[in-house]
C-alpha cells in the first residue's frame, strides 16, 4: 500500500506503542547493549508500520510485534555470525586455501546456544507467553519450546546459585526462612 | 504438608511438569495432581518454590532495565519521516505517471499534426504539380506564344466575356512583364480545361493559369502557407525545375509558374492575387448563368 492516510498512523500508534516497554526489556536483556537495543526497537517498529496493512486490527499486537523483533534479532545475529566466520589459512599441503571450509568459532557457537536458551525464558517468564505464542514467534516446534525452557531455567537457576556461592550465601530454603523469622 | 511422602518416581514424575505448571500449561486434571502432590511432598514443593524464586528474581532484574525516555520520540519520529517518505514517494510516482500520460499525448498530438501536414504538403504538390504541367506543357515545350505579343482584342476574343476582364489585371499586376498570349487550353485525354495568360519578363517566360477547383480545396492549415495576400493563402513549391505558387480564387486555382526564384515569384503572385480574385467575383456577379457553358464552348 503506497499510500496510508494519517488516521492509519493514528490506528498503528495506538496498537503498537502500548507494547513499547515490553520489547525494550526483552531486546535489552537479550543483546546487553542499550544503543543495539534501541536500534533494534527502531528496525522492529519500522518493519511494523510497513507490514502494518497485513495486520488485522483486534489480534495480539502485542505478539506480533515480538515476531517481528525476534525477525530481525535473528537476521542481525546471523549476519554477525556470517561476518565472524574465519577461513583456515594454515590448511595441509597443497591444499587450496581458498577452497577451505569457513569455521565459526567455538565461543560465538556456545553463544548461539544461550541465547537460544535466553530467548525461550525471558518470552516465557518474563513476558508471559504460551508455549504456543513462543512458538510462533521464534518459528520453532511447540516441543523444542518446552525442552529449550526446561533447559533454559535450569541453566539460570545453576548461574544464580553460583553467584550466590561467589558470595557465600546458601540458597534460601523455607527452613532458613522460618528460622529467620523465627 | 506434615506428612512426607517420598515416592522417587512420583517426583520425579511430576518434576518433569513442574515447568509446564509453572507456565500454566498443564490441563486441568494434571495439574490438580501436581497441585496434591506438592501438598504432600515437601521436597517437591521446595523445588518449586526454588523455581519460583528464580523466575521472581528474573523478573526483578529485568524490569529494572529502565526504557530511554528518548526512545518513544525516537519511534515517533522514525514512523513520521517514513510515512513523509512514503508519501513524498507517492506524490513522486504520480508526477512521472502524470509525466509520461502527457508525454505520450504530447507524442499523439505531433504525431498527428506531423502526419497531417505530411497528408497537406502533399495534398499541396498534387494540386500545385497541374499549374506546372499545364505551363510546361503549352507554354514551354508547345511554344504556344507569338514572339511579337498578341494584340489585346484578340487575346479577349480567345478568352470570352468571362475570362476577358482578366487581361486587363494580368498586364498591370505583373510589372516588367508582357502579355504574349492568353487563351483557353485543354488538356488531350482530359475533361480539365484551363484559363492560360503567358508573358515574357526578367528574361524567362512567365505563366498565370487558372483551372476550375472542381470541389478540390487547398488545404487550410497555416503552417503550410508561404504567404498571405488580402486573406488568400498562397502556396509554393519547386517541382519539374519550375518555381510556382498557386491560390484559390473562388471556384478556381490560379497558379502562377516560371523558373524565376522562389521569393521573386511570390511577390509576383501576392501583388496578383487579390485583384485577380476580385475580378472573378465580379465577373461571377455579371456573368452567372451561362458561364460554365462559355467555358465549355471555348474548350
Amino acid at each position: 500500500m503506497l499510500f496510508r492516510p494519517n488516521v492509519q498512523v493514528e490506528s498503528f500508534e495506538a496498537a503498537a506503542l502500548p507494547h513499547l516497554t515490553d520489547l525494550y526489556r526483552t531486546a535489552s536483556s537479550l543483546l546487553r547493549d542499550r544503543n543495539e537495543a534501541e536500534d533494534l526497537i527502531q528496525d522492529t517498529y519500522l518493519e511494523a508500520w510497513k507490514s502494518f496493512h497485513r495486520f488485522e486490527l483486534g489480534t495480539n499486537c502485542r505478539a506480533w510485534l515480538f515476531k517481528i523483533m525476534f525477525h530481525r534479532l535473528h537476521h542481525v545475529r546471523r549476519r554477525l555470525v556470517k561476518a565472524s566466520r574465519v577461513t583456515t589459512i594454515d590448511g595441509p599441503e597443497g591444499q587450496d586455501e581458498l577452497a577451505a571450509e569457513p569455521v565459526v568459532p567455538q565461543e560465538i557457537r556456545d553463544e548461539d546456544v544461550l541465547n537460544e536458551f535466553r530467548e525461550i525464558v525471558l518470552l516465557a517468564d518474563v513476558e508471559e507467553f504460551s508455549y504456543k505464542e513462543i512458538a510462533e514467534t521464534l518459528r520453532i516446534p511447540v516441543g523444542t519450546v518446552m525442552s529449550r525452557l526446561s533447559r533454559g531455567r535450569k541453566l539460570l537457576r545453576q548461574e544464580l546459585a553460583e553467584v550466590a556461592r561467589s558470595y557465600g550465601i546458601s540458597p534460601r530454603t523455607k527452613q532458613a526462612d522460618a528460622a529467620e523469622t523465627a | 504438608m506434615n506428612t512426607l511422602s517420598f515416592d522417587s518416581k512420583r517426583c520425579e514424575r511430576i518434576r518433569q511438569q513442574l515447568d509446564s505448571y509453572l507456565s500454566n500449561e498443564l490441563l486441568v486434571e494434571t495439574a490438580s495432581e501436581v497441585v496434591r502432590h506438592l501438598e504432600s511432598c515437601e521436597a517437591c514443593s521446595r523445588d518449586l518454590e526454588s523455581r519460583m524464586r528464580v523466575r521472581d528474581v528474573l523478573q526483578r532484574a529485568v524490569a529494572n532495565r529502565p526504557m530511554p525516555e528518548s526512545m518513544r520520540a525516537n519511534i515517533l519520529r522514525t514512523l513520521r519521516d517514513s510515512q513523509r517518505r512514503s508519501l513524498s514517494r507517492v506524490a513522486v510516482k504520480r508526477w512521472a505517471l502524470g509525466f509520461a500520460a502527457a508525454a505520450v499525448v504530447l507524442f499523439g498530438v505531433f504525431a498527428a499534426e506531423w502526419l497531417n501536414l505530411r497528408h497537406g504538403e502533399q495534398l499541396i504538390a498534387s494540386i500545385l504539380k497541374l499549374g506546372v504541367s499545364d505551363h510546361v506543357i503549352c507554354a514551354i515545350q508547345g511554344h504556344n506564344y507569338p514572339e511579337v505579343a498578341n494584340p489585346p482584342d484578340e487575346i479577349r476574343e480567345k478568352l470570352g466575356a468571362r475570362y476577358a476582364p482578366l487581361l486587363q489585371v494580368v498586364q498591370q499586376r505583373l510589372p516588367g512583364f508582357e502579355l504574349l498570349e492568353g487563351h483557353i487550353c485543354s488538356i488531350p485525354g482530359s475533361d480539365r480545361k484551363y484559363v492560360h495568360f503567358i508573358t515574357r519578363g526578367h528574361g524567362t517566360i512567365l505563366s498565370v493559369i487558372l483551372t476550375e477547383r472542381n470541389g478540390a480545396a487547398l488545404p487550410r492549415d497555416k503552417l503550410l502557407l508561404s504567404a498571405d495576400s488580402d486573406g488568400l493563402g498562397i502556396y509554393q513549391d519547386h517541382l519539374s525545375g519550375m518555381e510556382i505558387a498557386g491560390f484559390e480564387s473562388g471556384q478556381y486555382f490560379t497558379f502562377v509558374v516560371s523558373d524565376l526564384n522562389q521569393k521573386e515569384l511570390l511577390q509576383l503572385a501576392r501583388g496578383l492575387a487579390p485583384a485577380l480574385n476580385d475580378t472573378l467575383h465580379t465577373t461571377a456577379r455579371l456573368l452567372p448563368s451561362n458561364a460554365t457553358t462559355k467555358w465549355a464552348k471555348l474548350g
